[in-house]
């Protein structure tokens, strides 16, 4: 197990109530997969299966199929931007 | 150079650092303002910005190094505000020189439709009690779609 720092952004840290969260995995495993895990340890989780939700790994923008490596420093959830 | 801060920016200002002695042909800027989401009046409405520190200026430089790959460009100067803002502040600026008015015209409007859809911002309204974060909108994803 591997543990990695997941943060939450507007929104949804608001409906989770917290805006950083440890997780330990088993890394390698997709975003999808982490939102899962993180859906089943976080109260009112489900909110991380909502259309629309976007994610990034280490400052990169993710998809759900992509791959959280066990060397990632820091993963994000967060609902879609809206700057400018 | 790409700046995300609290404090106001100066056009005038910026405007200035893109100039390029001799070269510089075309000059364009954008500003984007919180314009009145409420019936209510502007005292009593607040306008939030909140971002993802070290990954909004990731986000930033990216969409600025893509657009210096685009087009032929001389300075590009972006500043984007965080935090409390109120109706008429200004919230955004995107400037771009270059040595001839298509190039500056299209890195700059590029810039604005990456930065929208996909830099780590994200905005919050609030009128007297009540506060919704603002949703992003279905032609914002129809204007990046132009550059792909």
């Amino acid at each position: 197990m591997t543990n990695v720092n997941v943060l939450f952004f507007a929104s949804l840290k608001e409906t989770l109530g917290i805006s950083e969260y440890q997780l330990a995995g088993n890394f390698p495993m997709t975003i999808r997969a982490v939102k899962q895990q993180l859906s089943a340890e976080l109260a009112k989780g489900d909110a991380l299966l909502g259309v629309g939700i976007q994610s990034s790994i280490d400052y990169e923008f993710a998809r759900d199929a992509d791959l959280v490596a066990s060397s990632a420093q820091e993963i994000a959830f967060f609902p879609p931007v809206t700057g400018g | 150079m790409i700046r995300v801060q609290q404090e106001d920016f100066d056009v005038a200002a910026l405007y200035q650092a893109l100039l390029v002695a001799n070269k510089t042909g075309a000059v364009a800027m954008f500003v984007g303002l919180v314009r009145e989401f409420a019936e209510l009046p502007p005292d009593e409405c607040t306008f939030e910005l909140e971002h993802y520190p070290g990954m909004t200026e990731h986000n930033l430089q990216s969409i600025v190094d893509d657009a210096k790959s685009r087009w032929d460009l001389q300075e590009v100067r972006v500043v984007h505000r965080v935090g409390r803002l109120s109706i008429n502040d200004q919230i955004v600026f995107v400037g771009v020189s270059s040595s001839h008015r298509a190039e500056a015209f299209q890195a700059c409007d590029f810039i604005m439709d990456y930065l929208k859809s996909r830099a780590a911002f994200w905005k919050k309204e609030t009128q007297g009690s009540r506060s919704q974060w603002v949703e992003a909108s279905e032609k914002d994803k129809t204007r990046l779609a132009r550059w792909q």
